[in-house]
Parts: C-alpha cells; structure tokens; sequence
C-alpha cells in the first residue's frame, strides 16, 4: 500500500474501531441511526474522500479508496459511508457538488419515464438508509445519455425495513422532487457496478475481521486439554479461511486499480471485467467466509452477545446486494461464449 | 489495531507495457510452433517432453530469462519470465523437458554451484538443452520429507550414495538431477544433517532409473536406485548440512509459478465452446465463476512474481496461491462433466472436448500431490497465522 492508503485506512480504523464495539453496534441496532458518529465521520472527510478538492473533498482515486471500503466492512459501519463515497464520486464525474447531510443512494437506475422537470417517480425503490436521507442521488437513463438527479426525499412515502445485517434497506415511494440535474459522462449502470465493486470490498473486510475474531477464539478457547487451534482441522478451516478472504481482497483491489485506469464504460475491456470476478468471487465466498468462522467459534458465535454476527449477517445481506454470484457470473459466462474458448484467456491478460 | 489479512495481501501488479510486445511475440511463436501438435497433447502442457520444442524456445531467448548473462542467462526481470510461462502454459506448449531446469534448477546453479558448473551448465539451461530432474521425495518420505534417508558418505575421491529416490519426473532421460541426500547419518539432525547435489547423470554410475508408470498410462516418473553411487567431490550444491534451507527456497519457486492454477486451462477453453450453443443463464453463471476464479488467482500468481522480482520471500502467499490454484483446477474436470455430461475418453477417440476431459480427469489426482499436498500448505498458511 502508498502512503495516502496507509494513512486513510489508519484515520478509519482509529475512528471506526474506538466507536464501534459490540455493545455500540448493539445499542445503534436498538435505537437506530447514529447521529454523532455520522458527524464525526463527515467532520474527518471520509464521505468525501472521493469529490473533488475544490468541492472539500479529498480527490484520490478507487483504489486510495479501497482500504477505506474494506475497512467499513471490517467494522460492519452502520452509516452510508460506502454509498456517501459513490455519491460524491458521481458528483466529481458530473462536476457537481451535493448538499449537506445524508445522501439516499438510490440503487437502481431511473428510467426516463420517470424523470420529469421537476419530479422523479419513485416504484418500490430500495434505498440504504433512506428514512435518514437528507437528500436522494440517482442516475437516470434519458435519450440524451445518463444524467446525475439529486432530489428531496419530502414527502415520500418511506416503508422502513432493514437487512438481515439490520442496516436500513427503505422502500420509497411517491415523486422526489428534483433539486439538481447534471449530465453525468457515465454509463446509466454505473450505480450498479459501483455498488458491486464497494460491496466487494467490504465483503473483504468483514470477512478478515471474521477470520480475526476466529483466530482469537481459537487461541483462546481450550478443550481435550489443548486450544482449539491447535487441532489440525481447525486450523485448516482457518487456512482455508485466509485464502478466501485474500482472494477476494485482491480481485477487488485489482478492480479498484482497473477503474482508476480503464474506466467502466459499457462497451470495451475495461474494469467491468475485474468488478464483475470481484463480486462474483465475493458472493461466492461468503458462503464459507461464514460457515467456517462460526463453526470455530462453536455455539458462542451463535449468540447475540457474542459479536460475530454483525460481520456475518452482513456478509449474508452483502452477498447478494448489488448483484449475486449468479448474476455476475453469467455476466462473465456471457463474455466467455462469446470470445470464445480460445479467446478467454487474451481477455483476462488484456 | 492490525487483522491477519493484513500480512497476507496481493497488492496487484501492472506489467509494463514492453511485455505485452513480448506476450505477442511469443503468442505468435507458439502458434506457429504448436500448429501440428494434437489438442490431447497439448492439454497437459508441462508433462508433455519434447526436447525439440524447448531447443527453439531456448533459441527465442525465452529460457533462463532471469540468469545472469556473465553466464548466458538473460539477465531479464522475473514479470518476463512469468509472461512467457504463462502464455506457454495456456497454448498447451510441452514444456516438459525444460521445465524443472528453467524453473528452479538454473537460479539454484546459479545462486551455489561453483564457476565450473555455472559456466557449463547453465548455458545449457538457457539453450533448452538440458532437461533436469529433482530427487526430493523417497519411498518412506513423502511430505515428511525431512525424514529422507538416502545416504551421502564421503570418500577419498568424492562421495558415495546409497538409498532411493521416488516420483522422480523424468529420470530416465533426464541430463541432471538435483537431490536431496542425508549427510550427516545422525537421524536425530533431520533437517541439519541434509545437503544438496548436482549430478550428472550421464558422468554418474550406480544410479538406476526404474520408469513407473502413472495410471493414465503416462511414463514421465521413477524410482531412482542409487547403489555405491560414486560422486565427484563437487557435486555438493551449496553448502554442506545447508540442504534443507536450499531446498525451501528451491521450493518457493516450484510453488509460486501459474502452473498450480493453469494445469487444467484447456479443459475450461474446450468446455466453453462445448457449452457455447446452448447455454442457459445457469449454465453461463458457472462458467463466468470459474472465469472469475481464474482472474482471481492470476492476480494473485503475478503479484507473487512481483514480490520475487522485488527480491522479497513470498513463501506463504506461494502456499496460498498452491491451495486455491489446487481446488480451482481440480474442480474444473467434475465442472465439466456437470455442465456437459459426455463420456471422458482416451486419446483419437471421441470429440477433442472428451479427449481432454479423459486426460485431465485422470491427471487431476496429481494436481494435489505434486509440489506439496493441500494438507501441508495448509499446515504451512496456519504457521503464517501464527496457530502453529
């Protein structure tokens, strides 16, 4: 990692790891949104790391950003901090700014028959912490190409519910009134792809916190006279563990570096390719990402005290937010069949 | 404030731009070179032997690339060799008879023999020219290797071995072979009382090669009997109860290469065009994950490359590397027939897709032996860990 990496994932692991213990993430799933670590969190820039300098933000690149995402994951923020840092993101490419407060990051893109004027058309849209939103950000696809829309969630229809990480999915209904229009030289996916890539990365992080918290109990926990690490088949699930989780830790930081690089447009061999394996390999490996860290840990791991379900019941909602392992494998299947056996390989090396 | 993951990270490598002029140079050459030679063959790449390939690869400047040119090496970087590597591995190019030489045999010469065995032997390497095998494993040790006990006596003239050697690759043909011998008889040394050698096989008497057939009816490995096998006094690679630290860093380069994620590449490049007409969103979704698993691993075998060019040690990411490239490539045999269930058959029957599939299925058992069973890399990642 470069220095600006080791710096900003410190600043996040400092701030992220003195707030949010267990009995913290415990209190903030009782009483709801976090206001003050919100504060503390904007006050430090994080949302901003990816807008523009003159817009107050910090203006690096993915992958200066990765160890920020992963270390989101690590700590199982309950904040739209990975969306925060999409939306400003979007703001950069469409040279805009975006209002104060908390952004709803509408995960869908908008078709043009819902864009007017003045009002967006909201059907059932599945929004991150969107009874917190100060203000929605979306990209809607029009004839003319896609365009960045910030809209006020008042008067919205607003069905509160959560994941099963119990971080807040809301259902919005009703027409946000538009504040902001801006030609965004994207592709009108972008939300999706973007969303996948930061997924992935904290499908990452969580899933090295839950090999340390594996780690630690292992080292901890005694039975036959010996701790449990020191059997073999423990340790092999802690092997096999290490591995997963540095697989997706790396296609994703690849994929960051890809789209610093080669963009994402919806055409060409790009970053789409590495964002696609990257979520692809995520979702996959959640699945023992999850099986293995509980079954070290035993029936501790299974209760509410103990705090390895935060990092996994996020790791389950993750797994298929933004696109499952099904759809993005079939993304890549299709590009398979269609450059053809002897063409897969020049693709991957491209 | 530190994870685990931390001391385990593939931070991705960016190949200049001078190697994808070389990556189609030599795309170019092994299309021309491969043009004759049968899908079958060419599915299991670096088991397939043929001396003639290796001399022209040799001749393209594209063996020892990283030896130093004081003794005909190339004196090029690591991320060259591995481009060349790579692209041969994927064309399905026999690759067999220089293999272990460009792969380990030549930066071990280079880094403990003495000048006269630099000055012969490693311009040899880098023409193609010299075929090596490596005598690690015995009879009764196998990934308890430092249990070996072929013995190495000194003598008046040089040395003298007793004992054998097992799942030697290529002994029987081979021009040179690397071995692990017992030093010092004090078992209780284990790894202390073990030195390397460089034989010459055609110089050396009382060394018996006994070919073994493997059960796809291949005859690429023996078992080596060495009986008051005489060595000259500087066959002694290195230095003397220094043998089994050689030989770990001998192994780091047989564990880091593309090879442990790519034996198996073809099946997957056939089994795509198999599917490719009637493929249903289910079936694609497989083939794009193993796809993905493929970009995954390549990411992570060239950041390896990149470590080692770096000069650094990456022996737990090699391991890591080893244990997920092992399931990824076995696994595609058991894919393959999920998604396109047609008979695996033996060579000049059936369509080329289930030639490769009868070759690879019965080859894949190999995948987690060779180099270090799945079981020891684990063994080896929990030492990293620190619950070891």
């Amino acid at each position: 990692m470069n220095e600006t990496q080791i710096m900003l994932e410190d600043t996040v692991n400092r701030l992220f790891g003195d707030r949010l213990g267990w009995d913290a993430l415990t209190a903030i799933e009782e009483q709801g949104f976090p206001t003050a670590l919100w504060a503390e969190t904007v006050e430090q820039g994080i949302n901003k790391l990816l807008a523009d300098e003159q817009a107050g933000g910090m203006g690096v690149g993915w992958a200066d950003a990765y160890p920020v995402l992963r270390a989101c994951g690590r700590h199982a923020v309950p904040l739209p901090v990975v969306e925060a840092i999409i939306a400003q993101w979007l703001a950069r490419q469409a040279g805009t700014t975006l209002p104060a407060g908390v952004p709803g990051l509408l995960p869908q893109t908008i078709a043009a028959a819902k864009v007017s004027i003045t009002g967006v058309k909201l059907v059932n849209t599945r929004t991150p912490w969107g009874r917190n939103a100060d203000y929605l950000v979306g990209v809607a696809a029009l004839d003319s190409g896609a365009e960045l829309i910030i809209a006020s969630p008042a008067g919205l229809e607003i069905a509160a519910e959560d994941n099963i990480g119990r971080d807040p999915r809301d259902t919005l209904n009703g027409t946000a009134s538009v504040i902001a229009r801006h030609g965004l030289p994207l592709s009108s996916d972008c939300v999706h792809w973007l969303g996948a890539l930061v997924r992935s990365a904290q499908i990452a992080g969580a899933g090295a916190a839950a090999l340390d918290l594996a780690l630690k109990y292992g080292a901890e926990r005694s039975q036959f006279g010996k701790p449990l690490s020191g059997f073999q088949a423990i340790q092999h699930y802690l092997a096999d563990l290490a591995g997963v989780v540095a697989s997706v830790d790396a296609i994703t930081m690849a994929a960051c570096v890809g789209l610093d690089n080669r963009g994402m447009a919806a055409t060409g061999r790009n970053a789409r390719f590495e964002i696609a394996a990257a979520k692809c390999r995520a979702s996959e490996a959640v699945e023992k990402l999850t099986r293995l860290s509980h079954q070290v840990h035993g029936a501790i791991g299974f209760t509410y005290e103990y705090g390895l379900h935060f990092l996994t019941r996020r790791l389950w909602a993750w797994r298929a937010e933004f696109g499952g392992a099904g759809e993005w494998g079939e993304y890549l299947g299709r590009i398979a069949v269609e450059v053809g056996g002897d063409g897969i390989w020049p693709t991957i090396t491209a | 404030m530190t994870s685990v993951a931390d001391t385990l990270r593939f931070e991705p490598t960016a190949l200049p731009q001078s190697l994808a002029t070389l990556r189609a140079e030599v795309r170019a050459f092994l299309q021309e070179a491969l043009i004759d030679v049968p899908v079958v063959k060419r599915s299991h790449s670096w088991e397939a032997y043929d001396a003639e390939f290796s001399a022209k690869l040799g001749a393209q400047g594209w063996l020892g690339m990283t030896l130093p040119k004081a003794y005909g090496g190339h004196g090029r970087s690591a991320l060259e060799r591995y481009v060349v590597v790579e692209e041969c591995l994927v064309a399905g190019a026999p690759t067999a008879f220089h293999w272990v030489a460009d792969r380990q045999s030549g930066p071990l010469i280079v880094r403990y023999g003495n000048e006269a065995q630099k000055k012969t032997i490693v311009p040899a390497i880098t023409a193609g020219r010299a075929c090596f095998a490596i005598g690690m494993s015995e009879p009764n040790s196998g990934s308890d290797l430092a249990s070996l006990r072929t013995r190495a006596e000194r003598t008046a003239t040089g040395w003298k071995v007793n004992g054998t050697k097992i799942w030697t690759s290529n002994a029987h043909r081979a021009n040179y072979m690397i071995a692990l011998f017992r030093t010092d008889p004090d078992l209780n040394k284990k790894h202390a009382g073990l030195s390397q050698f460089l034989i010459d096989l055609s110089q050396a008497k009382g060394i018996t090669p006994r070919t073994i057939q493997n059960l796809a009816g291949g005859r690429n490995f023996n078992e080596v009997a060495f009986v008051d096998a005489e060595l000259p006094a500087d066959a002694l690679l290195g230095t003397e109860g220094q043998g089994w630290r050689q030989v770990t860093e001998e192994l780091a380069f047989e564990r880091s290469g593309p090879e442990r994620y790519l034996s198996c590449f073809f099946l997957l490049r056939k089994l795509i065009d198999v599917v490719k007409p009637h493929a249903t969103p289910a079936t694609l979704a497989r083939i794009g994950s193993q796809v993905a698993w493929a970009a995954t691993l390549r990411t992570m075998s060239l950041s390896i490359a990149a470590k080692l060019n770096a000069g650094q040690d990456p022996a737990l990411e090699a391991s890591v590397v080893k244990d997920l490239g092992c399931q990824f490539e076995q696994a595609l045999p058991g894919l393959a027939q999920e998604l396109c269930e047609l008979e695996p058959t033996l060579a000049g029957y059936g369509s080329e897709y289930q030639q490769v599939l009868g070759s690879l299925i019965q080859i894949a058992p190999s995948f987690s032996l060779r180099g270090g069973t799945p079981e020891i890399m684990r063994g080896i990642i929990a030492k990293g860990l620190g619950v070891r």
